[in-house]
């Protein structure tokens, strides 16, 4: 097991690598650059614009670029931004911080809502099934920032008083910063709660079925117990992996769902960089959300370990 | 209840009724049959004849997401099953009335302990502590034959063969020391010569424990030697019974010769049905 976990981390290094090549390369094909978009309309001449080409190291040749960057990356040192002369680390930790709490919260909602709606449409079926895969027929068709914007109509337009614009920062209130997320997170978490609820609903009727459950039954088990020992604990393999497959949905929806609820966090960051072609930020976040989709996927394959005994790593 | 009762078992005009997209079908059409206490019965049928469901009806388990309906008696130890509500038919399970199933390789909870899943049927019927259930359940698979049983109960299923499997489905259903054991083609999955084994542990067991046996099988050979009468059914019905010496010396119905033609012979050669 401990064996797997570090070759799993081990593997996660090479992909990386591949990862900051496409972040690097992918941001220097997009037409325009930093200084092009800094002038804006103003008219510069080319001398002006070749002279901050050079004080920010693009007049370099790329590969060479990208060595420096790299080099000091591994040094943990993401750059500078080009748009406001701080270094990318200390402008992106705190919007970390928010985007892992924000999606967090939705993945916690997804999770809950799914499973219960899933559960409850397998173990009823009737009419429950019936609203229940409408519903999630509704929300995968109807893209969350949709949702977010007919929330944020919603709630501007009748529930004035409740102001959804308002992030309060955690270290102030944080009960006030949890409720300010609310909304958001919801509406992160509809569509990724569909495909945690049809998983959900496949896998509990796809277990109810099995022989172990007749059995179960035949034993005199309470229901109870068997719910819990046997349909949850055999259905819970495929309900995790889709779960953790979805975070990567997640982090990027928050993107989306930040610049729609103005919250300060790495999506919103992310969205003002893209503009500006801050490209130290961009390839910070890249690799920062990178690295985070890759120890989620670790820590899939250790839940399933966890989980069922028959999966073992070595 | 007051004495013993003549019969363990005693049911009458027993129907099965499988509803299916509105369209009812009928598998079992009346039949009556009684068991002794501490006697082994078996049922013999191909498949489809009825003799599952019939058993299922003794322990009240439709299949899941299939409704079925049941008509007639079924009188246990003087009490009618049929009229129980579901919560009380939970105690009778497991603890008065257990079962062994036909497939050991699907039966066990892949995600449990062999040892937890005998575990919780302890608690949940006698009511002891899980831990005091552990010594017991360590005692039971010692019972059924497999070694090692301390350290054996933490392992998982996909640890067993299928007839240590089977084994480990024998002592669960035996655990809570019912009254009745139904065992529904307990040897179909297996090797034939693990089928002796577990053939020969059903016995033992049988007789140590002072069970009732209701074997459920689509083979006279298994049925020889094992129960003191037979019942043979086909499509839904109970075309003949009788002590298994009579029977198998002079069956009368057709059916009766066929199945027991379609047995093979080692001493003799083929004679026709």
């Amino acid at each position: 097991m401990l064996r797997m976990i570090l070759v799993r981390l081990a593997l996660t290094v090479p992909i990386l690598f591949g990862v900051s090549i496409i972040a690097f390369g992918l941001m220097r094909a997009l037409p325009g650059d930093f200084v092009l978009a800094a002038a804006g309309t103003t008219a510069v001449s080319d001398e002006v614009l070749a002279v901050t080409r050079r004080n920010l190291g693009l007049d370099r040749p790329i590969w060479e670029q990208y060595g420096i960057w790299l080099g000091n990356a591994l040094a943990g040192d993401l750059g500078t931004s080009f748009a406001t002369k701080k270094s990318v680390v200390s402008e992106l930790l705190p919007r970390l911080a928010v985007t892992a709490e924000l999606t967090l919260m939705a993945g916690l909602l997804a999770m809950l809502m799914g499973a219960t709606t899933g559960l409850a449409s397998a173990r009823l079926r009737g009419r429950t099934d019936w609203v229940v895969r409408g519903l999630n027929s509704l929300l995968l068709a109807v893209p969350n920032f949709v949702v977010a914007t007919l929330i944020v109509l919603l709630f501007g337009l009748y529930f004035p008083t409740i102001g959804i614009f308002n992030y309060v920062p955690f270290a102030r209130d944080p009960l006030g910063n949890i409720g300010s997320l609310l909304l958001p997170a919801l509406s992160l978490a509809l569509t990724v709660s569909v495909t945690v609820s049809e998983n959900t609903r496949a896998a509990v009727l796809e277990v109810s079925s099995q022989d172990y459950v007749m059995v179960a039954r035949a034993k005199g088990l309470l229901a109870r117990t068997i719910l819990g020992n046997y349909l949850v604990k055999n259905a819970l393999t495929p309900v995790i992996t889709v779960t953790g497959l979805q975070l990567a949905a997640l982090l990027g929806g928050s993107i989306l769902i930040e610049t729609i609820f103005t919250i300060p966090g790495m999506g919103q960051y992310l969205f003002d960089s893209v503009s500006r072609r801050d490209y130290p930020v961009i390839q910070a976040i890249v690799l920062v959300s990178s690295t985070i989709v890759l120890l989620m996927n670790v820590l899939v394959d250790i839940a399933y370990a966890r989980v069922d005994a028959r999966v073992s790593y070595d | 209840m007051t004495g013993k009762p003549a019969s363990l078992l005693e049911v009458r005009d027993l129907t099965a009724t499988f509803h299916r997209d509105g369209a009812p079908s009928r598998v079992v059409n009346g039949i009556s049959f009684d068991i002794a206490p501490g006697e082994a019965v078996g049922f013999v049928g191909e498949s489809g004849s009825g003799k599952s469901v019939t058993a299922r009806a003794v322990m009240r388990l439709a299949p899941e997401g299939s409704s079925i309906e049941w008509g007639g008696r079924i009188r246990f130890q003087g009490q009618e099953l049929l009229s129980l509500t579901e919560r009380e038919m939970r105690d009778v399970r497991g603890r008065r009335i257990a079962m062994v199933f036909q497939d050991p390789m699907a039966s066990l909870n892949p995600v449990m302990s062999v040892g937890a899943q005998i575990d919780d049927m302890l608690v949940r019927h006698t009511g002891v502590s899980t831990r005091a259930a552990r010594k017991r359940t360590v005692e039971l698979l010692g019972l059924v034959g497999i070694r090692d049983p301390a350290i054996r109960a933490d392992d998982f299923p996909h640890q067993f063969s299928g007839g240590m499997r089977q084994r480990v489905l024998i002592a669960i259903s035996v655990s809570c020391q019912p009254d009745l054991l139904i065992a529904d083609e307990p040897t179909t999955a297996l090797d034939v010569t693990v089928q002796a084994q577990i053939l020969r542990l059903l016995m033992r067991l049988r007789r140590e424990l002072g069970m009732a046996l209701m074997l459920i099988t689509h083979d006279f050979g298994v049925i020889a030697g094992m129960v003191e009468r037979v019942y043979v059914m086909h499509r839904g019905d109970i075309v003949e019974s009788g002590e298994v010496d009579t029977l198998f010396a002079a069956p009368k119905h057709a059916y009766t010769q066929a199945l027991l033609a379609a047995v093979p012979r080692i001493e003799s050669t083929r004679r026709p049905a």
